[in-house]
């Protein structure tokens, strides 16, 4: 069985720590993993994506189309480029984080509504998980790592955490940042606990 | 022994390392850059790594390696592999002494926006061995084969991996490779082997390269290289795979096992060696089955060479691929390929429904790349279409012509100051085929420093001697900056890797007998403006240097001193900063203009445009 985890959003927005956290928990726990992170050509403000293939050795990179057992979007408009890998009735967590492209911004070009993507997510048949901004927690008075937030989130609240053990996902982010190790543990814990409501 | 995570590239490293290889060239390009970045981190012993200055260069370097009985690997993208092909086809028909291995990477999908290429032809036309891993795993183990059948038959010998493979990240246990054992360099004088003087001698090696190829054949053959399974029952369906396709292969024979699938009728011919194919396995898929289907991305290579031998062997069969019009030549091949493949020979039904997604991609803004907070390149491109206005002339009318790089970016809104992309130093010799082809309103060129050392100066060379009046801007940001930082020949010293020595543009310019040479700092918009402008009434060649380093590397250095704030009550919310810049670090918060103070490089360009006065920029000192 192959489990799929599809990811995508800004570039600056952590989507790749996210996925090399995924990784790194299923080499802790000798589960085979395929990462494919495919990312844009500018440092910031560009699509980036990931592709996580968990449980299979030799296995193409891309996720075919219905076939992703959870996505995580980390952006508003750009979970719009993935609804076509949903499988019907998984999990589909969207941080509802916006960015607006400057020409968006300008006024130039629209940008979709929050309602229009979580409908869009429903008409693909997925099972929305909204995470609003708004009530991301500080530490120490500052605003803590969302895409960590994201996570613990994820490994609660959806099928991720049948597949990867939330223990060894601390350890991953303990050998990640060795320095920061409190900040982002409690970043990846309100994400646990959040989800526990 | 500890288990890590590695990419494609990275395996490739590593397995060259294990295969003692003492030489290591290339050039940077998405997605082959990583292989050699993560060898020059590891610095390891008794092995000399190197970006050149370009992947001919680099080649040949590896090749004096080679021919000196070292092992080389040389290493570039597919676009680069146009550029090494001159001496490439060279040394193939000379062949080599130390295994000579070329890893190239092809962009199938075009996700770093280049001309999709399929590299495998290079490999037929050259007669040169070429292995294609379908996974990291693969990589690592069949970077060390052709290595070694590099050696035993005389011939450099290609790696080709596609995007997916060299940047997926598998778990691998590999352990350290022991330091290659220096050995004193061959020096061979054989004219008939390495110079092509003369009709007999370059025959005479055209036939030995082609010895060697099947001799290639022979130990793929031998060493069961490429995967045959042929079914218990003969007279029913099979499979040729080749490259990455054979990793989807599984999960499309599940799906399809669901809806009446017989797996006992399948014939699975895998192919890892796409030079020289294994002519005597296809032909026992052909004698083996009724009718066959072939997965391959980009060009149909493999498919042309199962029709040939299907006529050799009398197949009568169907063969289902690009050619009979099933699938396209254009992109990388995915999950649903497969299943309509094989539901096709198999004659199963499929709706398209079954396999497609909804889809909703439409509706997302689009989101073109921009250049980042604080980039140089911004302040050029700012300033061209300034002089532009100032000249009194219309942006249709002034072609700038662009280049391969980061530089390529002011194509895109809210600059649209280049036109074309053609490929590494292609935008000056471009510019002078407008002029010549009679364009009266100033003609501009832009490249970066790296393309301009790459393959820049021939160009310029030839507008100086020809007295083209063109007007060159090189934007130096000291860097190789696109493909992730990697030093380049204009590097400062201390940069560079060991030894390396810094060369100056600024020097390399006036010595090519061009009067008009200015330099301009691209945070100072007034006075590059000016400059520009006044560069664009000369005639002859003028040259513009537009030097200021890299945000992103000074940044790492240096962090972001100084200070940058918005006065609200001087703010009318024209927006033109952001009309003008474009820089992502300007947003508009509760109708408040905002500058992201992590985001912002403080290159005050945006307080450069502001009417009102209502951005400030204070640097220290």
């Amino acid at each position: 069985m192959i489990y799929n985890v599809y990811l995508v959003g800004v570039g600056g927005q952590g989507v790749l720590t996210i996925g090399e956290l995924i990784a790194e928990t299923a080499l802790l726990d000798k589960i085979p993993v395929n990462y494919y992170p495919t990312e844009g050509m500018a440092q910031r403000g560009g699509l980036v994506k990931a592709q996580i293939r968990i449980g299979q050795e030799f296995v193409g990179p891309h996720i075919p189309e219905k076939n992703a057992d959870l996505i995580v979007a980390m952006e508003v408009s750009e979970a719009l480029r993935t609804t076509q890998f949903i499988k019907p009735g998984s999990d589909f967590l969207l941080w509802g984080h916006i960015w607006l492209p400057t020409a968006s911004l300008l006024g130039k070009q629209g940008y979709p509504g929050l309602d229009t993507v979580k409908e869009k997510i429903a008409q693909a048949g997925a099972k929305l998980l909204y995470l609003d901004p708004a009530n991301l927690p500080t530490y120490q008075g500052s605003a803590i790592p969302d895409n960590l937030y994201v996570l613990g989130a994820a490994v609660r609240n959806t099928s991720l955490g049948k597949i990867l053990n939330v223990e060894t996902m601390g350890k991953a982010i303990e050998n990640r940042w060795p320095k920061a190790a409190e900040k982002n543990l409690y970043a990846f814990q309100c994400g646990f606990e959040m989800a526990s409501d | 022994m500890a288990e890590q995570i590695v990419n494609g590239n990275e395996a490739l490293a590593l397995g060259a390392l294990k295969a003692g290889v003492r030489v290591v060239t290339g050039y940077p390009g998405t997605p082959s850059t990583r292989a050699l970045a993560s060898l020059l981190a590891m610095n390891p012993e008794n092995v000399h790594v190197e970006w050149s200055t370009n992947e001919k260069v680099a080649f040949e370097i590896a090749t004096g390696a080679s021919w000196a009985g070292l092992r080389a690997l040389c290493t570039m993208k597919m676009s680069g592999l146009n550029v090494a092909y001159d001496s490439l086809i060279s040394v193939a028909h000379s062949g080599i002494v130390g295994g000579l291995v070329v890893y190239v990477a092809d962009d199938v999908g075009a996700n770093a926006g280049m001309a999709e290429q399929d590299s495998r032809g290079f490999a037929a036309l050259a007669d040169l061995p070429m292995l294609e891993p379908a996974s990291v795993k693969e990589t690592y183990q069949l970077v060390q084969t052709a290595f070694q059948i590099s050696e035993e038959i005389g011939s450099p010998v290609f790696i080709r991996l596609v995007t997916a493979v060299a940047n997926s990240k598998n778990v691998m246990n590999i352990p350290p490779a022991e330091p290659p054992p220096l050995k004193p360099p061959l020096l061979i004088k054989d004219i008939q082997k390495y110079t092509k003087a003369g009709s007999a001698i370059c025959l005479a090696q055209h036939q030995d390269l082609l010895n060697r190829l099947e001799k290639a054949r022979h130990i793929f053959d031998e060493m069961q290289l490429n995967p045959l399974h042929l079914s218990p029952r003969s007279g029913k369906v099979g499979i040729i795979a080749s490259g990455i396709t054979r990793a989807y292969l599984g999960e499309a024979i599940d799906f399809l096992e669901n809806l009446g699938l017989q797996k006992e009728d399948l014939s699975i011919l895998e192919i890892i060696a796409s030079n020289p194919l294994p002519l005597d396995q296809i032909q026992q898929v052909l004698n083996h089955t009724q009718s066959v289907v072939v997965f391959e991305e980009l060009d149909p290579l493999v498919e042309r060479e199962v029709y040939i031998q299907a006529q050799r062997c009398g197949f009568k069969g169907n063969i289902f691929g690009k050619l009979n019009g099933l699938f396209s030549k254009v992109g990388a091949y995915e999950l649903i390929h497969f299943i309509k493949g094989l539901a096709a020979v198999c004659e199963i039904e499929v709706t398209e429904e079954v396999l497609r997604g909804f889809h909703s991609e439409e509706l997302a803004a689009p989101r073109p790349i921009t250049v980042c907070a604080g980039c140089p390149h911004r302040g050029t491109y700012m300033a061209i279409n300034q002089a532009i206005r100032k000249l009194r002339l219309r942006k249709e009318e002034v072609m700038v012509t662009g280049d391969i790089g980061c530089t390529i970016l002011g194509m895109n809104p809210p600059f649209n100051t280049i036109w074309n992309e053609i490929s590494m130093g292609a935008s000056i010799a471009l510019a002078q085929g407008f002029v010549h082809a009679g364009v009266k309103t100033p003609v501009i060129a832009t490249m970066g420093d790296s393309t301009f050392f790459h393959a820049g100066i021939p160009g310029l060379v030839n507008a100086v001697q020809h007295q083209v009046p063109l007007t060159l801007i090189i934007m130096d940001n000291g860097w190789t900056a696109m493909t992730g930082m990697q030093a380049n020949p204009g590097t400062d010293a201390n940069f560079q890797n060991g030894e390396g020595k810094s060369v100056d543009i600024a020097q390399i310019i006036p010595s090519l007998s061009i009067e008009h040479f200015f330099t301009i700092d691209p945070y100072n918009l007034e006075a590059s403006t000016a400059t520009i402008q006044n560069a664009l009434t000369l005639p002859g060649v003028k040259v513009i240097l537009a030097r200021r380093e890299c945000a992103i590397q000074a940044q790492r250095r240096e962090g972001r001193p100084g200070n940058i704030t918005v006065n609200a009550d001087l703010c009318n919310l024209c927006k033109l900063c952001i009309t003008i810049t474009g820089c992502p670090a300007i947003s508009i918060t509760n109708g408040k203009l905002e500058i992201d103070t992590e985001l912002c490089s403080r290159c005050g360009l945006c307080a450069e445009v502001c009417n009102f006065d209502a951005i400030q920029l204070e640097m220290p000192g």
